[in-house]
């Protein structure tokens, strides 16, 4: 464990502007951004809670060029790689789902894993909620404990720094001169912030009608043929946010196009929502009614992910509840699920 | 499996013969410039250059190299150009994918090769495969079926396949003309006579889903075991390594761990045949 105050840190931040294109959290209104971090003395946030924009879209990126023409040279991009700051645990989580899919089966994906290589996560506690947080209730804490590099904890006029990987390790030898031993007292400080929060979502959860993670289980294939599909998807207008700002959702499609000198395949985010999704050519579509795409979504989330990888594919960051134009509420559909599996 | 450094790339492919089988249906033949073999059932991505990608199991020889046949049936807008295709023109493709049939498991077994339609191509490069090991299974029974004699695949081919000792071959059209000699009727009216050792015996079947769902159900009411058929999935494979999500079904990704599922893996996964 390090300590480095806010006044280094903001050194750090410059120095590592050498060898990361460095990316720190902007509050803008009621939101946080993902901002590029310019020069010191350039405002940002490390603390409070989790940026609009999801992690995944520095590694699987929202439009990567996946390959040009026929030739086997693996596209690249001119760019220097990431340096994340201030990524909360509930994005974290979101590389157990994103790291499953693209580096896990026979057939890896080249262009994940090196930004998974090559990409800097400097995370952060959380030392806010807000009205949408639930990640306890999928067995997180509001601060990170794995997937990181560095993480930082907010304590007197400085950071708490813990190493989470020999690539966060090998940062603060370079850097050796901003950080210090820290003081013993601040490991309590750390803990007590870090045990206040964690009671704050726990309330939040209850409050809606949650527990914990346990309840979840089995859940959407009892309340397979229930009515809340059809309920929850009546007002939903099929826009596919909830999939787009999902830390999890990696669904995507390949897209083809030509140039003049070649054709270029270009692999871009997809929605399950989308009614075309699963539709093949010859006119079949699996799931032709939206009740039965929104039932799709919860079923890939908390019945294929914890069978095929032992992991709910759910972080409660909660974006989806302040995505949806719709008011559809994760929380509130997992209630009514948890409630329709007990009353049966 | 064999790896590559990026899945996504396709290799160049010439188009050297485009036949036309029936009024919605092309055989395309290429030759890809690196020759990659297949097991039969695997599939394989067929790009238009700039037009997109569709899925086809292949429908030649598995021990050819060199050159690769699909049968595509013109459906939708990658199929449409597929038809447009001219020798000489380029592709390009992308696989093998998916586990393919394991024939293997199949030797010393009396074996019934059910088709419809378009789903005779599969069960063609299946066919190539059970004819170059014919020695290896007790008995070998083919039944296809389309809407009328003009939508048959094959034909001449298929003519001959009626002469060889080691099948016992079977056809029919939904509706007739006055050239045909065979069976009038859906291909669940041409299973009653496969006479089989039901509960011990394999059933491969491949064609359209509806033609899929009825057979199963003829096939189990004769006593096939759910575990013994081996279907064809179709649902939307695109990315062909089990990421892009397209044609997940239930726990499964039919590109990765099908399209060839056995019933007994999928009857309880939600409209498997729509």
């Amino acid at each position: 464990m390090y300590y480095i105050s806010s006044e280094n840190f903001s050194k750090f931040l410059v120095s590592l502007k050498k060898d990361y294109e460095v990316f720190v959290p902007v509050k803008k209104g009621q939101q946080r951004f993902y901002q590029k971090f310019t020069a010191a003395g350039a405002d940002y946030l490390v603390g409070e809670v989790r940026a609009f924009e999801p992690l995944k879209s520095f590694f699987f990126r929202a439009r990567e060029r996946v390959a040009s023409g026929f030739s086997q040279k693996i596209p690249q991009r001119l760019e220097r790689p990431f340096a994340i700051v201030g990524v909360k645990a509930c994005d974290l989580k979101g590389f157990k789902i994103q790291d499953y899919v693209f580096s896990n089966h026979d057939y890896q994906d080249p262009f994940y894993l090196k930004l998974r290589e090559a990409n800097l996560v400097i995370s952060a506690d959380c030392t806010s909620v807000i009205e949408s947080c639930f990640c306890t209730a999928l067995g997180l804490k509001p601060y990170p404990q794995m997937n990181f590099d560095l993480n930082l904890s907010s304590v007197d006029e400085g950071y708490l720094v813990e190493i989470g990987s020999s690539k966060g390790k090998r940062i603060v030898e370079k850097y050796t001169l901003f950080f210090r031993q820290p003081r013993e007292d601040l490991m309590s400080t750390r803990n007590r912030r870090r045990e206040k929060i964690f009671r704050e979502v726990e309330v939040q959860v209850k409050s809606n009608g949650l527990s914990n993670q346990e309840s979840f289980k089995g859940v959407v294939e009892k309340g397979f043929e229930s009515e809340i599909w059809s309920e929850e998807a009546e007002a939903c207008v099929e826009c596919g946010a909830c999939n787009t700002i999902c830390p999890t959702c990696h669904c995507f499609l390949l897209y083809d196009q030509q140039n003049d000198a070649q054709m270029e395949r270009l692999r871009i985010w997809d929605s399950c929502m989308i009614k075309d999704f699963a539709r093949v050519a010859g006119g079949a579509n699996p799931r032709e009614k939206l009740w039965m795409r929104l039932r799709n979504r919860f079923e890939k989330k908390f019945d294929f992910f914890p069978k095929v990888a032992a992991e709910f594919a759910c972080t409660g960051c909660g974006r989806c509840i302040s995505a949806c134009p719709a008011k559809i509420d994760i929380r509130k559909v997992l209630k009514k699920l948890v409630d329709n599996a007990k009353s049966r | 499996m064999q790896k590559v450094d990026n899945p996504y790339r396709s290799i160049e492919a010439k188009v050297l013969e485009a036949i036309t089988e029936t009024p919605t249906i092309k055989t395309i033949r290429f030759r890809p410039a690196e020759p990659f073999g297949f097991k039969t059932g695997q599939f394989i991505e067929v790009t238009v250059p700039g037009v997109g990608e569709a899925p086809f199991t292949p429908s030649s020889r598995p021990s050819l190299r060199e050159e690769m046949e699909v049968t595509v049936m013109k459906v939708g807008k990658v199929t449409a150009r597929i038809h447009e295709l001219k020798k000489g023109d380029t592709i390009g493709v992308r696989g093998p994918f998916g586990a393919g049939y394991p024939i293997d498991e199949f030797k010393g077994k009396e074996i019934a090769v059910v088709g419809g339609g378009c789903g005779l191509a599969p069960l063609r490069s299946l066919m190539y495969e059970f004819f170059s090991r014919s020695g290896e299974f007790k008995k070998l029974s083919f039944r296809g079926g389309c809407k009328n004699p003009q939508e048959l695949l094959y034909r001449n081919e298929i003519d001959g396949w009626a002469k060889r000792d080691d099948l016992n071959l079977r056809l029919t059209v939904d509706k007739g003309d006055p050239t045909w000699k065979g069976n009038v009727g859906v291909v669940t009216t041409i299973l009653d006579d496969l006479d089989m050792d039901y509960p011990r015996a394999i059933a491969v079947v491949c064609g359209p889903p509806i033609a899929m769902k009825f057979s199963t159900k003829k096939l189990l009411e004769l006593g096939f075991k759910e575990k013994n058929i081996y279907l064809s999935m179709e649902k939307n494979m695109s990315c062909g390594i089990g990421k892009c999500g397209h044609c997940r079904l239930g726990t499964y990704y039919a590109c990765k761990d099908g399209p060839v599922f056995t019933y007994d893996k999928i009857k309880n996964f939600p409209s498997i045949w729509d």
